[in-house]
């Protein structure tokens, strides 16, 4: 399981509080150890200055346990600190332990740890030797100091830092959770708003206005999604309506027509009738499925295979060819112009068949007697082609939508003779994938009762995904 | 002609082959793979129509066993139309591919074609009842009388007499005559015959161009109101 974004900032909260505490007490333990054994050195070395000019003076015998005497009083009781006086001559020493003595690891400096038997902690030592002075020869005075309460005033505050340290990583953590709990707040807003966009209501949003610089974006991304998806459901449930409606008519009469027929008794001629009747409706039904199968794997992101590179005008020439008769009858005339000796590489039944559906379209579209255009334009990037025909103007909101399936400008024009004649209004829809499945695009237009839709092809470029 | 079916769909297999036999032909089915595969290795079928989706042994795999051993022309029939399936079965060695729903005609058109491949070439005159037609010249006469065609119109003829007596659907024939190999939705087939038949039929009692409704056309001699003419594909 992920683990949540408070968890994690509280535990890197905690982590960065741990780490400057540390360092800082780390510091702190550092800067006491010196202060303390600077402290020592110095008690040390008053206390060897207090006693040098004393023993120093003395070379008699008989004046030696003054000596003693004096530094008897100056070993307090609680042995924190301790004098020695070493001597080849016996009447001029001084201490107790001399044995352990020798013990001492001394630096050059003259200071030196001492670990007494049954002592917890060494003694810090000074040690100097002392040159002879009339009947005693040179001594070393050893004076020492007991590291005890240095030792425990640095544990004290080592412990004193690690307890206030883990507290103060446990406020952190504490006040780090509040941070998140505070910080978050917009994001928890956010998705309990998300959370309330039900299925039903696609058109709903969700508000950016209240939310940090942060988070809009995704908001705004996040709308973004939801405005397409709400096109491409709503375009889906106008689609399946679509379907089902242009099913049903032929499915209506196929079903109609069979139990007319078997209702009565017929005679051969009539049941050919129906049979006859049925199969031009079941034709059409291949038709559209055949159609909508197409459309559908070019939605699925097929592209033209098989790309020739072709003369444009030699295959819109060759569809205006398959025409030729129908333009003849209604003595309508096309006419190819702009740059024909545009070259693209094209499936060329892809091709034809869009020039087809197009050619088709305007034909139907116009008056008997009409002059149908066909226009190349050879661009950089791409080659356009498009058809005009004079024809009743279209409205600019239904231009783009020409395009869609089963999109017809006059919803009226739905009855079944008028889609006998106009198709089932799919072929601008498969102009549209044809173009799309070479890396096109697709354009129309109405100005001054001249309607020109069209589609162009990329120049250069191989079919795009 | 000897065909095998292999077809699990009890509906299309059926049709097929009562279809196929009132052609004339005589037609063996199979309605799952491993029997397929067994009655297209165990005997020599002129052509054999095999589905893709198959219970037990898929086409594919029964194509690939068959093209161990035979050479037999094999049209794959599928339900789905994707490039990679079609791909897979012409590289897998099938000769055609139909994509359902496809038409009982265009399947007929198909075997013809299949097992037509390798024939004579065609005669360079056609005669149907009194239509001659010169296919060298380019020239058609009825009752010994020149008739005046434009190119397309010529074609439209040719392609029709080429096949005299089989019923070619209107997709065939945009395809055959203009090389538009889709279904157009549009009239252009209608009005080419329309006119076709005005040249060719109108002034002439014994009619030889029939509207097979619901099909297509056909060009053979015969009464008007006759029930539908079947020829066999041999």
């Amino acid at each position: 399981m992920r683990r949540s974004i408070k968890v994690r900032l509280v535990a890197m909260f905690a982590l960065a509080a741990l780490l400057i505490f540390s360092l800082i007490g780390s510091a702190l333990y550092g800067v006491l150890q010196r202060e303390l054994a600077r402290h020592q050195h110095d008690e040390l070395n008053t206390r060897f200055l207090d006693t040098q000019y004393m023993i120093q003076h003395n070379g008699d015998p008989a004046r030696w346990p003054r000596v003693q005497a004096k530094l008897d009083t100056l070993t307090p009781a609680d042995g924190s600190f301790r004098y020695w006086v070493l001597s080849d001559d016996p009447r001029f020493q001084y201490g107790k332990d001399l044995a352990d003595i020798e013990r001492i690891d001394r630096n050059p400096d003259g200071m030196g740890n001492l670990t007494l038997r049954g002592r917890e902690y060494p003694l810090h030592t000074l040690t100097k030797a002392l040159p002879a002075f009339e009947q005693r020869p040179a001594v070393r005075l050893i004076v020492a100091v007991d590291a005890a309460p240095y030792m425990h005033t640095l544990h004290a505050f080592m412990s004193a830092l690690v307890g206030l340290s883990l507290l103060g990583v446990f406020l952190v953590m504490l006040l780090g959770y509040w941070i998140a709990l505070v910080g978050l707040r917009p994001l928890k807003q956010l998705s309990s708003a998300a959370q309330s966009l039900g299925p039903r209501t696609l058109s709903q949003r969700l508000q950016i206005a209240p939310l940090p610089g942060e988070l809009s974006d995704l908001t705004g991304a996040f709308n973004g999604v939801l405005e397409r998806m709400e096109g491409a459901y709503n375009q889906l449930e106008a689609f399946n309506a679509d379907v089902a409606h242009e099913l049903r008519t032929p499915l209506a009469n196929l079903i109609g027509e069979t139990q007319v027929a078997l209702s009565r008794q017929r005679t051969a001629p009539q049941f050919e009738e129906v049979l006859q009747s049925n199969l031009e409706e079941l034709e059409r039904l291949r038709s559209i499925i055949n159609d909508m199968l197409f459309l559908a794997r070019a939605d699925q992101g097929e592209a033209a295979t098989s790309l020739v590179r072709t003369l444009i005008a030699q295959e819109i020439n060759k569809t205006v060819e398959f025409f030729e008769f129908v333009l003849d009858e209604s003595k309508m005339t096309v006419k190819v112009a702009g740059d024909i000796d545009a070259e693209a590489s094209i499936e060329t039944s892809l091709f034809k068949r869009a020039m087809s559906n197009l050619l088709h379209n305007a034909i139907q579209h116009s008056i008997p007697g009409a002059a149908i255009v066909v226009t190349i334009t050879q661009q950089p990037a791409a080659i356009g082609i498009a058809v005009s025909n004079p024809g009743q103007p279209i409205a600019e909101n239904h231009l783009p939508r020409l395009f869609d399936r089963f999109y017809r400008v006059d919803a009226a024009r739905n009855d079944k003779d008028q889609s006998q004649l106009h198709g089932h209004g799919l072929g601008l829809a498969i102009v549209k994938a044809i173009a799309k499945m070479h890396g096109g695009g697709v354009f129309a237009d109405s100005v001054a009762g001249v309607t020109t839709i069209g589609f162009s092809i990329p120049a250069t470029t191989v079919a795009a995904q | 002609m000897k065909i095998l079916i292999v077809e699990d769909e009890l509906k299309t297999a059926d049709y097929l082959c009562k279809g196929l036999t009132e052609q004339g032909c005589a037609v063996d089915v199979a309605h799952d793979g491993v029997d397929g595969q067994h009655l297209a290795l165990q005997h020599d079928y002129d052509v054999i129509v095999l589905d893709v989706m198959l219970p037990g042994v898929d086409g594919f795999s029964v194509l690939h066993a068959l093209r161990e051993i035979k050479q037999t022309p094999v049209i794959m029939l599928t339900a789905r139309d994707r490039v990679e399936d079609r791909i897979k079965g012409l590289q897998g060695g099938a000769d055609d591919y139909l994509v359902k729903p496809f038409s009982f005609l265009e399947l007929l058109a198909r075997l013809q074609a299949l097992t037509r491949r390798g024939r004579a070439l065609e005669p360079a005159q056609l005669r149907i009842a009194d239509l001659q037609i010169d296919l060298i010249s380019r020239k058609a006469y009825r009752a010994n009388v020149r008739i005046d065609l434009t190119a397309k119109e010529f074609s439209l003829l040719a392609v029709l007499a080429r096949r005299q007596g089989e019923i070619l659907s209107k997709t065939a024939i945009a395809e055959l005559v203009w090389d538009m190999n889709f279904d157009s939705n549009t009239n252009v087939v209608e009005v080419a015959i329309k006119r076709l038949r005005a040249k060719i039929d109108a002034p002439f009692s014994l009619k030889l161009l029939h509207t097979i409704r619901g099909m297509g056309y056909v060009l053979e001699p015969r009464e008007p109101r006759e029930a539908p003419h079947h020829e066999s594909i041999e």
